[in-house]
């Protein structure tokens, strides 16, 4: 799986000839069920809903509950992003049942509805960087200094960042229907914060759910969309995602480093985009790709 | 339905239900005001206000 294609090689190959060994390279790596990110959603959602009572009960102290809860709801959307590709399982397979469930369950500590992330996140990948099609548009800035300028003054505007344009996407592609799932979510977040607000927890509802929560949003917007799609000028299979060395590391930054291989290829499981991008990355040099420093 | 969700969704809801007990409690905890009535009103006159401006200037900071 590791061999290297020969960059002499490449450089010989006609277009038809590229084509197919970009896509013999890529076949390599999709069709593998990710059993680390099933584990991951199911279990990082069952840490974060266990750790609200462990704080509240004072068996953990709040700081470390606010560092690890923001940690979780950041961690929490990768999961699902594999399942809306249908990465663990696509339609009919025995487990599409899998699928699904880690879809569902994996965001629920980021109180996002899978379904109308699944439906929202396809138009991004139909239309990336078209101002009018892309949901994911809106995060364009600058520099990574304006992107969290914007984003802080987005949330204290009061447009929960995305809301809008996903408002407007799931409207044009006619889901108007998962609306109801966000409203769900929504009434369910606020009621339990409103609650354990009202119940005498409000310093821990908002260390532990509500602040955490948009620094998480902000952090994942970070790395899965400005990061990878800056300066979000171009468009085109090849030109509207990137590549790029994270001065934080491939952890650090979701792995988002290799978002270019997801983008061409959404079949490839996170897990093996490191892989799969040394092993194209002649190709995709020879594409005309921006690679970065990575 | 629609009216219920607007405002269930609205900043002065959000005042109401969050920021007025989130600002209270941090009152006492702060210790600058003793727990009791006493800190529930300073929390709803500090909430409150706050909650009209962004419903009505539609920023919580004013910055926008």
């Amino acid at each position: 799986m590791d061999q290297i294609v020969d960059l002499t090689r490449v450089d010989s190959l006609t277009d038809t000839q590229l084509d197919v060994l970009e896509r013999q390279i890529a076949n390599k790596y999709m069709r593998k069920v990710p059993w680390g990110a099933v584990a991951w959603g199911i279990g990082n959602c069952v840490f974060f809903f266990t750790l609200l009572p462990l704080v509240i009960l004072g068996y953990v102290p709040l700081w470390l509950g606010f560092v690890l809860a923001t940690v979780s709801i950041a961690a929490s959307y990768l999961p699902s992003h594999e399942a809306q590709h249908n990465i663990i399982a696509g339609k009919g397979k025995p487990l599409r049942w899998l699928n699904e469930l880690v879809g569902h369950v994996s965001t629920l500590p980021l109180a996002y509805p899978y379904r109308v992330l699944r439906a929202t996140h396809m138009e991004h990948h139909a239309h990336t960087n078209e101002a009018e099609l892309d949901p994911d548009y809106g995060v364009h800035a600058a520099s990574d200094w304006d992107y969290l300028i914007q984003q802080i003054r987005g949330r204290l505007g009061g447009d929960g960042g995305n809301t809008n344009a996903y408002g407007a996407t799931l409207e044009r592609v006619g889901q108007s229907a998962l609306f109801v799932d966000a409203i769900i979510y929504e009434v369910v977040y606020l009621g339990v914060l409103f609650t354990l607000a009202w119940t005498g927890f409000a310093i821990e509802a908002a260390l532990l759910w509500w602040l955490p929560r948009h620094i998480a949003l902000i952090y994942i917007s970070y790395y899965l969309s400005w990061a990878p799609h800056h300066p979000g000028e171009e468009t085109g299979r090849y030109r509207d995602t990137r590549a790029f060395k994270s001065r934080f590391g491939n952890v650090v930054s979701m792995g988002m480093q290799y978002h270019i291989i997801h983008h061409l290829y959404p079949r490839i499981p996170l897990s093996l985009t490191p892989a799969a991008y040394r092993e194209l990355k002649p190709i995709l040099a020879r594409r005309g790709c921006d690679l970065g420093a990575l | 339905m629609q009216q219920i969700l607007k405002f269930v969704f609205s900043p002065i809801a959000f005042a109401l239900g969050f920021l007025w007990p989130l600002i209270t409690q941090v009152l006492i905890a702060a210790s600058l005001v003793a727990p009791g009535w006493t800190a529930v009103a300073v929390g709803a006159a500090i909430a409150v206000p706050w909650g009209l401006v962004a419903q009505f200037k539609g920023s919580w900071l004013w910055i926008r």
